[in-house]
């Protein structure tokens, strides 16, 4: 139907055509849900509202056949070109519906003339849907004349049941028969001879006539079923039976109780049936809501039953979401839920673990808050989900199974080829069912913002949090329709695309998850906001934790939990930010505060709000005096936001302060903190999910100004290990390499053979910048070098800061993934405690990755650090990374069993007593899992420092030696040695006439050499550096007095190599 | 840090006072009354918590000399407090109101706790814990409290408020460092900067050189800069580069522009922080150089108005012949191996200790203001700052003439001398 190629015109044609129909759709099922409706109305209104719907409605008309009486639309005349739909009620034809065209009009298919094949198809749905509700009056009326009977007999007079089956009889075969078939049963049951007779004869254990009886019970063939032959004479055997057998109100109940169960039956066995479609399903469920008159009561077991199949066809097959799930989603939740759904004709995908997370927290909030006022009001905003398998639906329509095979190629591969598949898909055409679909969805969502996320089926499950590893995206929904909808597209194609992104499949790599079949759904959801100005976000957003794993302060408890607020989009918060600061509140204590003094509060508080432009239709990043001084006054609850810092004195604003451009507002949070309910709120919702979940939960929320959203929920994620150690008591001060007692998490870290220690002190006396950067890049390559989960990292202040390198070493998390524990060494300075790395995606994947974190603060009273050990042992630093041995001072590789005569470091830790030890004892004798020692390095190694090797000549040919005054350029280090990895700097010596030479120029020069290397090096491994040139200058004096890296040149023993230079016909 | 515990604030400052001693050739009862305080007070304030538990705090103030007037100093609020630091930090005070001749002794206090594990609720019934030990030895005309580490004007209210609840009137003079309107004084934003500049011009009147004939280069760019720049160039002076911390590079640059930086297209550039854009300086025409380039330029005065140790071992012989003043706006900016080195090259140094003492001048007119419960304007208030400033530098560069001292040297002499001559006036001593 969707040519490739197609031209956009073309396609925004079809998409009008298919909104026109849908339009039809919905007036005809809305005017046939009233219930008051009679069915001349009904026909009525259907056939006005088709013409609108087809290609060319003024010389359209329609009409309807139904038993005798025929309907038609106003100057209807017979034409030869038409199209008719059945229109069917328990399988018998009981009418038909037709649509004529007045004029010849240019034919479109060579099948059914002027007409599209989507108007038959829709002229098929009309008349389905009539059926049903033929049926469904037909149903109504029964019941009426059953009720009238009722009357007119006052109250229960032998026979009333016989009414009813009349009833039936006439209106619903197939029911009576079962029904019939029930009661011979309950007949046989109560052992009534009659009956067991009958069964034999006429039932479907009944063998051919002329057969011997009894015979077959001993046979191995299949019996086989005879017909019943006198149909008449079998129902009044039955009749008459029951009339003699069973009291009246037994017959009645029974009779009642199988039509419900009856109703329900599709839909169990649909449901239950792992070979249906959802497509199946969502019209099993429509069909069962459309049929039951009222809404039946379904006894209690078959309620559960159809929940728990439900809920495994939609969200997942884990037990323990089920069990919990099961007892909070009703089947009229799911009954709105397939409203909003897109998937492919076909589908058996699932909504993936997002939108399972919400829609379950959704369902506790709304019942729990039946009885408990704080939790009333709690919103989500509105959703449309694209089923998991979508993506795989996408993928064929385009052609682009290979991408599949994507995950089990090598990393660096899948990084390279990723931008390449993100343009593949997202010139790639959407199947025109899931077209369709977002049409309707973005019709529905209106024009607000929206936003695009990942609901994979990995994704929140399984411990694995896959947290920002797929993408993302906001939109601002702005435009004409085909702009919205070409947006739309183009963010889940990208969407999409993340699958095959290199960071999940390493993760999913590392956790042995590549073999799980991952599938990608898509959640499109509102923004929750308000417009400001020209831009649109949430008055603040952020995201709750049950369990508080940076307690700043000894009297906040775990289980006081831990917000991450932020002014605007939530984003800012669930990221870990790089020059700005979500402020942090514990609800269980939200008097302490992480900032206390003015200073602080204004150096460590948001400086940047994130919004949606609804003028240039971007996600931006802004400051947020731009939007206060552009629109103060128009911002939500800003008195509760933001403070006004007077001098040195912090104090709430008076909301007329809010346009005035002289003051100078500080994002504190301090209103909404101390003169609202919003803490308790939270505490209370993470309180609730928490016991209801069975687990400490991790959520994200908005609050646009009038009401809190709820965005997200799943659980808060720990690793499973999580008894406490018993803390050996008297233990000597040689065999201990620290104690701790703050901020203790249970847990052990066994057998640890290497400790790699960045000295506090000497970090802190470094000056230059680029030192104190490259502690980071030794850091990275030790942990690459050292044994994986054997040996331990420890350091000043915060790892992975990127807010002042002075505080803590910079690394990624790629630069420790190896390590077995984290311990930040907090030496306080005057008042600064140290901010840790908490409740960022870094923390998270420390957590995942069962990576342990430890902060230590030696200069406690009672706290043992063991300096000695630190000076005394043996530095293998120098011998592991070359090329950074003149960081020896600073870093410290310490191999633990060749410094304590073969023993190991243990650190036991004790959260209940607040204790934790490291200590050195013998390896312990349990097996320990093979080590992957220098997993990646190896098979790299070759490329990388060939590919630096030939880069480093290139420069050589490329410097113009007479202008610079250069005499001579040498490569040394990795490059040279051939062990670069695919983060390795390339290291040059370069020697200078130092009178002539200007070396500014010539930095200049370089300096632009590195940066174009290091982004190539980026495009080839994914390792991103501040420039991949590492040049030192040498003079003729260097050489001669062999200072500096002079010592390299002309070395006895690993020389730097001579490179060629352009205008220098020497070398060597 | 394990080599801070042998570290003891209050000896040094015995051995500082010491050497001055020497040098006055004071007799010994002045000395055994100088170098140590006059009074002291421990004090336990209860709390009652936001948990319903009672805290003891321990609460200190020391009263280090009153012979020159009532006692000024700080409250801090600091976990790791101890005696000799606040005994240290209060006899610092004497000297530092002494230097500007303003007639105020010294004191100091504090009260051993960590904001951080307190709530405000919390902090606030420390503060009025404070006053109500307090309140019969502190007051406008004893002992007047200012904010220090940790805390702010929030606290002072509340200290006031107490205070005046138990004499049963209004004391606005009792303490300083509130916002203005409640008692705080106009030019308090300024009076730093400026009070450097005061200096400065002080000292070329002496060398016989114009302002407008000078260049200056200018370290950091913060509010005392900021100040410092504008009054330097509304004296006629050029300054050709100011430095600034860039918070995504996390490093320093040093903004050059040999016809003068023009500060208010700076400022326009500038965050709230003191973070210039590198960018748009570019596209002023600025040159982007190292974070460490002000040093070495080719000016006539420098200004390290940023951190403490800007000027050490490895960049002190980067300064430049032409440089003839050196105005420490900055606490401490200069290292005792550097200091050695500046001295040996005979620039002339306006010690830190009296280049920024306009802060706590502008504190003594807060409280002379609240004490008549009248408010000068702006412009009476750098006035008077004005007088004090350029009276004290003429009596510490006569004093470092007369006698042949270093400035730095020179600034104690005149104050340590200042307190021993109003002990022995009372006949203390």
């Amino acid at each position: 139907m969707l040519n490739e190629n197609k031209p956009i015109d073309n396609l925004v044609f079809e998409l009008q055509e298919r909104a026109k129909e849908l339009n039809c759709l919905y007036m005809i099922e809305d005017s046939l849900n009233r219930s008051e409706i009679s069915l001349r109305q009904a026909f009525h209104t259907v056939i006005n509202a088709i013409p609108p719907a087809w290609q060319f409605p003024n010389i359209c008309k329609a009409k309807l056949v139904y038993g005798d009486i025929v309907y038609q639309t106003s100057d209807f005349e017979e034409t030869k070109w038409s199209i008719k739909s059945e229109i069917i009620v328990q399988e018998k034809i009981v009418g038909h519906i037709s649509v004529y065209y007045l004029e010849e009009v240019p034919f479109s298919s060579n099948v059914l003339g002027p007409f599209l094949k989507e108007e038959k198809k829709l002229l098929d749905t009309i008349a389905d849907r009539l059926g049903h509700f033929i049926l469904h009056q037909k149903l109504k009326t029964v019941f009426n004349e059953f009720k009238t009977v009722r009357e007119q007999v006052g109250g229960s007079k032998k026979g009333e049941w016989r009414i009813v089956l009349d009833m039936i009889r006439k209106t619903d075969p197939n029911l009576f028969m079962s029904l019939m078939r029930k009661l011979l049963h309950l007949l046989c049951w109560k052992g009534v001879e009659e009956a067991e007779m009958l069964m034999k004869h006429t039932s479907l254990v009944h063998k051919d006539s002329g057969t011997e009886t009894d015979e077959y019970y001993d046979d191995n063939r299949p019996t086989k079923v005879s017909k019943i032959m006198d149909y008449d004479q079998y129902v009044e055997t039955i009749l008459r039976l029951v009339d003699e057998n069973l009291p009246d109100e037994i017959i009645l109940a029974r009779i009642q109780k199988w039509i419900q169960e009856d109703k329900s039956s599709t839909l169990v066995k649909v449901v239950d049936n792992q070979d249906t479609s959802l497509t199946e399903i969502a019209d099993a469920i429509r069909r069962y809501y459309h049929i039951a008159p009222e809404k039946f009561e379904l006894p209690p077991s078959t309620v559960k039953g159809l929940r728990v199949s439900l809920l495994r066809r939609f969200f997942t097959e884990h037990l323990d979401y089920i069990s919990v799930a099961k007892e909070y989603v009703k089947l009229t939740d799911f009954y709105k839920l397939i409203d909003k759904m897109i998937f492919p004709a076909g589908s058996h995908g699932k909504l993936g673990g997002k939108s399972a997370g919400l829609f379950l927290a959704a369902h506790i909030l709304q019942k729990e808050a039946e009885h408990n006022d704080i939790l009333k009001d709690v919103k989500t905003p509105k959703t449309w989900y694209i089923t998991s398998d979508g993506v795989l639906y996408f993928m064929q329509h385009n052609n682009l199974e290979e991408v599949l095979e994507q995950k089990y190629k090598d990393i660096d591969e899948v990084r390279i080829e990723y931008p390449h598949v993100v343009q593949l898909f997202k010139n790639s055409d959407f199947p025109s069912d899931i077209l369709k679909g977002l049409s309707v969805a973005l019709d529905d969502l209106g024009d607000g913002p929206l936003v695009v996320r990942s609901s994979s089926l990995l994704e929140d499950q399984m411990g694995a949090t896959f947290s920002g590893k797929y993408k993302s995206l906001f939109l601002a929904n702005q435009g004409s329709k085909q702009q919205k909808m070409a947006a739309l597209m183009d963010a889940i194609a990208e969407v999409y695309a993340s699958t095959f992104s290199p960071d999940p499949i390493e993760y999913r790599a590392e956790r042995g998850l590549l073999d799980f079949h991952e599938e990608m759904g898509v959640m499109i959801q509102q923004v929750v906001g308000t417009k400001v100005g020209k831009y649109w976000f949430p008055a603040f957003a952020g995201v709750a934790f049950s369990n508080n794993e940076f307690r700043w302060s000894p009297r906040i408890k775990r289980e006081d939990g831990l917000l991450r607020i932020v002014p605007g989009l939530g984003t800012r918060a669930v990221d870990r930010l790089s020059d700005d600061y979500p402020v942090l509140v514990s609800p269980g204590q939200p008097n302490l505060r992480v900032n206390v003094s003015p200073e602080e509060l204004r150096r460590y508080s948001p400086k940047k709000i994130d919004v949606i432009n609804l003028e240039t239709n971007e996600f931006e990043t802004i400051p947020i005096t731009r939007v206060l001084q552009e629109s103060g006054m128009e911002y939500p609850n800003a008195v509760q936001i933001f403070s006004v810092l007077d001098g040195t004195m912090l104090r709430q604003p008076m909301s007329w302060d809010l346009d005035d451009k002289e003051k100078e507002f500080i994002v504190t949070f301090d209103g909404l903190i101390s003169k609202t309910n919003f803490l308790k709120r939270i505490d209370e919702i993470l309180k609730t999910l928490q016991s209801k979940i069975k687990s400490p939960v991790d959520l994200e929320f908005a609050f646009d100004g009038k009401d809190l959203y709820l965005l997200q929920c799943r659980p808060q994620s720990f690793s499973g290990e999580s008894n406490a150690d018993p803390i050996p008591k008297d233990i000597a001060a040689d065999k201990t390499l620290f104690s701790a007692t703050k901020f203790i998490s249970n847990g052990r870290v066994p057998d640890i053979t290497h400790i790699v220690y960045v000295d506090p002190q000497k970090y802190t006396e470094i000056s230059e910048i680029t030192k104190l950067l490259n502690v980071g890049h030794a850091v990275g390559k030790l942990n690459k070098t050292l044994p994986k989960r054997a040996f331990i990292l420890m350091g000043p202040g915060r790892w992975g800061s990127r807010g002042d390198i002075k505080l803590g070493v910079n690394v990624t998390y790629s630069d420790i993934n190896n390590t077995a524990m984290l311990i930040e060494i907090a030496r306080k300075k005057g008042n600064y405690v140290p901010d840790l790395s908490f409740g960022t995606h870094f923390f998270q994947d420390l957590v995942e990755a069962g990576i342990r974190y430890l902060p230590l603060y030696p200069d406690d009273e009672g706290n043992f650090f063991n300096d000695n050990f630190f000076n005394n042992s043996k530095n293998i630093f120098a011998e592991l990374v070359h090329e950074y041995n003149y960081l020896e001072d600073t870093i410290k590789v310490i191999d633990v069993p060749a410094s304590t005569g073969g023993k190991v470091l243990k650190i036991l830790m004790n959260a209940e007593l607040e204790k934790g030890i490291g200590i050195f004892s013998e390896p312990s004798s349990e097996v320990i899992p093979e080590r992957e020692v220098k997993e990646n390095t190896e098979h790299h190694s070759v490329d990388h420092w060939r590919w630096r090797m030939k880069m480093a000549e290139k420069i050589a040919s490329e410097l113009d030696a007479e202008r610079f005054n250069v005499n001579g350029i040498y490569v040394f280090g990795s490059t040279k040695n051939a062990f670069s990895g695919p983060g390795s700097d390339i290291d040059l010596i370069v020697h200078i006439d130092k009178k002539k030479c200007n070396v500014k120029e010539l930095s200049l020069w370089f300096e632009g050499w590195s940066l174009a290397l290091s982004e190539m090096n980026y495009l080839r491994t994914g390792y991103k550096a501040q420039g991949l040139l590492d040049v030192h200058y040498v003079t003729d004096d260097d050489i001669k007095n062999k200072t500096s890296f002079a010592v390299k040149i002309n070395a006895v023993t690993d020389a730097a190599r001579k490179l060629k230079i352009k205008n220098s016909g020497s070398s060597d | 840090m394990s080599s801070s515990k042998a570290f003891n604030p209050y000896d040094m400052a015995q051995a500082q006072f010491d050497n001055v001693a020497e040098i006055l050739n004071l007799d010994d009862a002045t000395r055994q009354i100088l170098r140590n305080p006059l009074r002291e007070f421990h004090f336990s304030i209860p709390v009652k918590m936001d948990d319903g538990t009672t805290k003891i705090f321990k609460g200190f103030r020391v009263q280090h000399n009153d012979a020159r007037g009532p006692n000024k100093g700080g409250i801090r609020f600091h976990p790791q407090e101890t005696i000799d630091t606040v005994r240290a930090l209060a006899m610092w005070m004497t000297w530092k109101c002494a230097v500007v001749n303003i007639p105020l002794g010294g004191g100091k206090g504090g009260v051993i706790c960590d904001p951080h594990h307190l709530s405000m609720k919390e902090q606030e019934q420390i503060c009025r814990g404070w006053i109500r030990q307090m309140a019969r030895n502190v007051g406008p005309l004893q002992d007047v409290p200012a904010p220090d580490v940790m805390t702010n004007a929030q606290h002072m209210l509340w200290m006031l408020d107490e205070f005046e609840v138990i004499h049963g009137a209004k004391y606005p003079g009792f303490i300083t460092g509130k916002p203005v309107g409640m008692g705080g004084s106009l030019g308090r934003a300024e009076a730093t900067g400026y009070g450097v500049i005061f200096t400065v011009r002080e000292a070329l009147k002496n060398m016989n050189i114009r302002p407008q004939d000078t260049t200056a280069a200018v370290q950091g760019f913060g509010n005392v800069a900021q100040f410092a720049i504008e009054l330097y160039q509304q004296l006629g002076g050029k300054v050709v580069c100011v430095s600034s911390w860039d918070q995504n590079d996390k490093c320093s640059y040093t903004f050059k522009k040999l016809s003068g930086v023009n500060l208010q297209e700076l400022l326009k550039i500038t965050d709230k922080f003191g973070g210039v854009d590198k960018a748009e300086a570019k596209k002023l025409g600025y040159e982007i150089l190292d974070g460490g380039a002000w040093i070495e330029q080719d000016v006539d005065i420098l200004i390290p108005a940023a951190m403490e140790n800007q000027i050490n071992q490895d960049n002190v012989n980067k300064i430049t012949k032409r440089v003839k003043i050196i105005a420490e706006g900055a606490n401490g900016p200069t290292t005792p191996e550097a200091d050695k080195v500046i001295k040996e090259k005979g620039i002339f140094v306006i010690p830190d200790f009296l280049a920024n003492a306009g802060g706590v001048t502008c504190s003594y007119f807060e409280q002379v203001q609240c004490n008549m419960n009248y408010y000068w304007e702006k412009d009476e208030v750098l006035g008077k700052l004005d007088v004090k400033m350029t009276a004290a530098f003429h009596a510490v560069s006569d004093l470092a003439k007369k006698r042949n001292l270093y400035m730095r040297d020179a600034a104690y002499v005149i104050s340590i001398s200042r307190v021993a001559q109003a002990c022995k006036d009372r006949g203390w001593v």
